[in-house]
């Protein structure tokens, strides 16, 4: 790999001890991918920020680093960590895990890390444009920074995308390339216009195609069925980027021919579906994965106006901070159900400790709620689920 | 046996061998804080130099990589076939040595080596590398297996390609074709081809085979006392004609694919 005067100095460490170790990632990760050189980045999104998911060692390193003196270079935004910061006495969280986790929140805060715990950033906190070169964590994030708004990203760790916040910079592969950035597979889609559709048929291609690029015909997602669907392609396969006809910018001038065809209609959204409902009855239903936007804020409020809370079911809405506070009404409403919680969601808080059972919209929760949750997992549209606590 | 690989993370260590087989996962697979390893084959990486192919499950295998470290209990270096992102990872952050694009087969558990990884290259002490050849003849369409006797030095029983050490000053295709006039009387001319040297692990022996393919229609296989039996083989029966001398299958699948 080839590296500027700059770049060499601070492998050197002649910029310190904590970028050396920065650049010294970047550089093995890029060799590992056949990258020639490094690229400047505008932004970064981290993962990593939930104790469930990094453990004890992810916190001691959280507390080299910033010993360290390690600073982000980069505007850089933080995941959703195990539990609301405000509120985790309502979540079943015991005392030993909020200490613990309000630690890492702190520490990324020390290293100039906006600590707004969403894995919706682009959604308000944290906006790339088109063109501009990040480096993005978080699968659902970084597959929508680089397909709806045509930023480049890979598919970074944690601890990566740290050290390109540390630097400004990440290696040169992957998706920063433009030949890395083409469809490698027709979807023609014969769904339905609705959220849930949209999150299954994420799932059903995933499934099929693994990684890969697909270029989707026959669908026009908004903000939200993009989202949904985006964050099922990534957890049922290993979907960074993908195309949509007349809908995302780098659709346009994509060359087609010759590609295989799938076909994704009622039996593959049938199928998806089924493989992943494994509960008949829930404890929890959790809504907001990835983070509820204002729009479905408003519809989910719109479904329980005029009801009463029913049964012994408990509903979270999970969400960002930012949309939290831009919806007040809603929040009103849908409080009387359940708690509408900020910085967190069901996947990375340590739900396992109360419930067994979990009901879900999202087939990105489908999937890793029965992995890294233990549960159960009833997978239904919102509707549906509303129904049982309504 | 000093062999070069690539640089992952830098630094100097030098240890006990502990081979993994199979891909793996420091999260589930070890545990952080006294190094016990959960999977095949057992024991305590502390300290061990660590050999497997390469990486897998999730990323949170890279922290547990810096937890090892912070609890003593880090392995002194990780030696892969193929680095992937989350050991490399965590191999960099822990300031853990690792070398990658080395042929993981020829470690055995218990070996003593030292890693440079500074300049991706690793040294197992007392093993020795002796360069050798070994040649597909092809027979009428089939293939000449020769079978060692039970007290030969190397392989012993296994049956082989017609091999044999290249001496002193002897050029690899001489070796070959003075290895198959010793091993069964026939005088071959010019080889078909010949492959890129492949590496095999016997004891404290390294044997760096030439492998070539040379084509002696029509000729009866005469045995000296190298061995004691003698087969001709279909191609596709290579594998099912008895306990094979190891890297046979891989570079009789290579020459036949430069002869065609």
């Amino acid at each position: 790999m080839e590296l500027s005067k700059g770049e060499q100095a601070i492998l050197n460490g002649e910029s310190g001890e904590g970028p050396r170790k920065a650049m010294e990632l970047i550089v093995a990760l890029g060799k590992i991918y056949g990258a020639k050189g490094l690229v400047d980045i505008t932004s970064a999104h981290l993962s990593g920020a939930s104790y469930k998911t990094i453990g004890d060692g992810g916190l001691l390193y959280l507390e080299d680093m910033v010993a360290g003196g390690s600073k982000v270079k980069v505007p850089s935004t933080l995941n959703p960590i195990g539990m609301d910061r405000g509120r985790w006495g309502e979540m079943h969280i015991s005392e030993d895990f909020a200490e613990k986790q309000l630690r890492i929140v702190e520490l990324y805060g020390k290293m100039g890390v906006k600590t707004t715990c969403s894995c919706t950033p682009y959604l308000g906190e944290n906006v790339p444009k088109f063109g501009d070169h990040v480096a993005w964590a978080e699968s659902s994030a970084l597959s929508m920074v680089n397909s709806m708004i045509g930023a480049r990203t890979n598919r970074e760790g944690g601890p990566g995308a740290l050290a390109a916040a540390i630097l400004g910079k990440t290696a040169r592969y992957g998706y920063h390339l433009e030949e890395n950035r083409r469809p490698t597979v027709i979807i023609d889609a014969k769904i339905g216009d609705s959220l849930f559709e949209h999150s299954l048929l994420g799932q059903a291609v995933g499934s099929r195609i693994g990684g890969g690029i697909p270029y989707f015909r026959g669908i026009s997602p908004d903000m939200d069925q993009a989202k949904t669907m985006a964050g099922a392609m990534a957890a049922s396969g290993a979907v960074a980027m993908f195309h949509v006809e007349g809908v995302t910018p780098e659709a346009g001038y994509q060359d087609v021919s010759g590609l295989d065809i799938i076909t994704i209609g009622d039996d593959e959204i049938k199928e998806a579906r089924e493989k992943l409902n494994t509960a008949d009855e829930v404890q929890l239903i959790a809504l907001g994965c990835p983070h509820l936007s204002e729009r479905e804020m408003r519809e989910i409020a719109g479904l329980l106006k005029g009801k009463e809370k029913k049964g012994d079911a408990e509903i979270w809405f999970c969400t960002s901070e930012s949309v939290r506070a831009r919806c007040p009404d809603e929040v009103r409403v849908m409080e009387r159900f359940g708690p509408v919680l900020a910085d967190t969601c069901m996947v990375v808080s340590p739900i396992e400790g109360a419930f067994k059972r979990t009901g879900t919209n999202s087939c990105k929760a489908g999937n890793y709620l029965p992995t890294l949750c233990s549960q159960k997992v009833m997978c239904r549209d919102i509707a549906d689920l509303l129904r049982v606590i309504s | 046996m000093m062999i070069q690989g690539r640089t992952i993370s830098p630094g100097k260590a030098e240890g006990e061998v502990l081979v993994i087989n199979d891909a793996f996962s420091f999260l589930g697979g070890v545990d952080a804080s006294t190094g016990e390893l959960k999977v095949s084959p057992g024991g305590n990486i502390a300290g061990k130099v660590l050999v497997f192919p390469g990486g897998k499950g999730s990323t949170v295998g890279s922290f547990v990589m810096y937890d090892l470290k912070v609890h003593g209990k880090a392995p002194a270096a990780v030696i892969n076939a193929s680095a992937e992102t989350i050991v490399t990872t965590g191999a960099v952050i822990s300031s853990i040595p690792m070398v990658d694009h080395v042929d993981v087969a020829l470690f055995k558990t218990g070996d003593i080596v030292k890693v440079d990884a500074d300049q991706g290259i690793v040294d197992i002490e007392g093993v020795t590398v002796t360069d050798s050849v070994s040649s597909v003849i092809l027979i009428d369409g089939r293939i000449l297996m020769l079978r060692r006797p039970e007290g030969a030095s190397s392989y012993p029983g296994r049956w082989s390609l017609c091999a044999g050490k290249i001496e002193e000053g002897e050029d690899p295709e001489s070796a070959a074709a003075r290895e198959i006039m010793e091993e069964t009387g026939i005088e071959v001319g010019k080889p078909l081809g010949s492959i890129e040297p492949i590496l095999v692990r016997e004891k404290n022996r390294i044997w760096r085979v030439r492998p070539f393919i040379f084509r002696a229609d029509g000729m009866v296989p005469s045995l000296n006392k190298e061995n004691v039996a003698y087969r001709l083989c279909h191609p596709e029966d290579v594998m099912s004609c008895g306990k094979l001398v190891e890297g046979t299958p891989e570079a009789v699948k290579s020459l036949l694919e430069l002869t065609r």
